[in-house]
């Protein structure tokens, strides 16, 4: 799912990755990561129950709660099978569940859960508040999807770039997202950012803005298509020293922006991606940006984004914002 | 609350057209650095800034920000205030320290727009 074509994650590189990421998310806890429509079983019921109950929903794990949502226990998979080779699968839960459990509080950051999936090695574990009541389960995978679901970027970046760059194909002539070739002229919306006056940064965004007014009455749509654009194209006037181009396709579901610029490119993406680093001079930073916050911005608005640069030879920004997405 | 009231309050020059048409203020944003508009800013607020380039009715107008009120000793340039009649956005301008304007609005009890933006986030 992660890595590239035919290869799958393994453990080892779930957690390099895991280790990687760490510093990156230190603000994820526990309970943005849980998932919280949890099933669960009274002690009452059979490690029968508790076995169909698993197999039908397809989980490895039933936590088991009282009448007020308080963790008791946990059955898995392992305890299902000895319940079957003992012999006692009809017996009441509360005789064969795991009741010594290792849980989580609700704002444990994301460095404390992966050292405590590194020292304890269960696949999952539960996340209770202070009076033990169940709130949510965490597994590695949740990890992993939050990580990306905040990031989206950084895998699909990686890999897109290293597949543009290495073969070597004009990445200005292909959608980052989907690979394809990008039929430039079949634009819905075209500007030439063609100015080098920080004071005019945005004119091509508040043009797209308008554009997008005339086709849809989705005003938190058009606001986050906007606010992208806008810091997309703040950077091209004060960091490319070039000129560039907006272009917009108009689909029911999905709006896209691509902004291209021929300039002196970005040195680091990871560097840039990162919340308060910026190489902007003390008169950009005068008029407002330069804070470090653009790419960071646009990737929060947009629901999908590849950004692909080379020093010296410019930088393609692509987003997709889809009708039905985050915010 | 209405912008005519802010107007009032905060003594201010009103640079366009503003008048009981204007949508109510429904919280407030402070900030010079656009970028921190952008990211946390929404629609309702109005914009108090020290920032007097066109770049601040921009910002203001993307976000979807109700109306902008610059803070400033000196005078707003003509290039913003004709951005703001394109772009239709009322334009105060008050001739205070933008502690002591946050504060006059700060003790009317409107909402924090930024802080808001970020929980959200």
């Amino acid at each position: 799912m992660l890595s590239r074509k035919g290869s799958r994650l393994t453990e080892r590189n779930v957690d390099d990755l895991l280790e990687k990421l760490r510093g990156l998310f230190s603000d994820i806890t526990a309970k943005d990561i849980m998932v919280t429509n949890i099933i669960s079983l009274t002690k009452d019921r059979t490690m029968w129950q508790a076995k169909e109950l698993m197999r039908i929903c397809k989980i490895s794990g039933v936590p088991i709660v009282d009448n007020d949502n308080h963790l008791l226990g946990l059955v898995s998979i392992e305890d299902i099978i000895l319940a079957l080779e003992g012999n006692h699968i009809t017996d009441p839960i509360e005789k064969h569940m795991t009741k010594d459990l290792i849980t989580f509080a609700p704002d444990v950051d994301l460095e404390g859960l992966i050292e405590r999936f590194n020292r304890y090695r269960y696949g999952r574990f539960p996340v209770v508040d202070s009076e033990g009541r169940l709130l949510g389960i965490i597994s590695k995978k949740d990890i992993i999807g939050a990580i990306l679901d905040k990031f989206r970027i950084i895998y699909v970046h990686d890999a897109r770039r290293k597949e543009v760059l290495e073969r070597n194909v004009d990445w200005f002539d292909r959608s980052l997202i989907s690979g394809d070739y990008v039929e430039k002229k079949s634009a819905d919306f075209l500007f030439h950012i063609d100015y080098t006056e920080v004071d005019m940064a945005g004119v091509g965004s508040a043009k797209l803005k308008s554009y997008l007014k005339t086709r849809t009455d989705d005003d938190s749509l058009v606001r986050r298509v906007s606010i992208a654009c806008y810091e997309a194209e703040v950077n091209v006037v004060i960091h490319s020293g070039s000129e560039g181009y907006i272009y917009a396709w108009y689909d029911e579901s999905v709006i896209r922006v691509r902004v291209e610029d021929y300039g002196k490119g970005i040195e680091n993406v990871e560097q840039a991606m990162k919340e308060g680093f910026s190489t902007a001079s003390d008169h950009v930073r005068e008029l407002g940006f330069g804070a470090g916050m653009g790419l960071p911005n646009m990737h929060r608005y947009s629901d999908k984004m590849v950004v692909v640069s080379e020093a010296r030879k410019g930088v393609v920004v692509e987003m997709n914002f889809y009708r039905n997405g985050r915010k | 609350m209405k912008l005519s009231e802010i107007v009032q309050l905060l003594n201010c020059e009103t640079l366009n057209s503003v008048d009981d048409s204007n949508p109510e203020i429904a919280s407030v944003g402070a900030a010079d650095l656009m970028s921190d508009v952008l990211a946390f800013g929404g629609p309702g607020m109005i914009l108090v800034t020290g920032l007097n380039s066109p770049q601040c009715v921009r910002t203001a107008s993307v976000v979807g920000a109700s109306a902008v009120l610059i803070i400033r000793k000196r005078n707003v340039p003509e290039t913003t205030i004709e951005l703001a009649k394109e772009l239709q956005m009322p334009l105060l301008h008050a001739r205070m320290s933008m502690y002591k304007a946050c504060g006059i609005l700060f003790e009317k009890q409107i909402s924090d727009a930024l802080e808001e933006g970020k929980q959200i986030d």
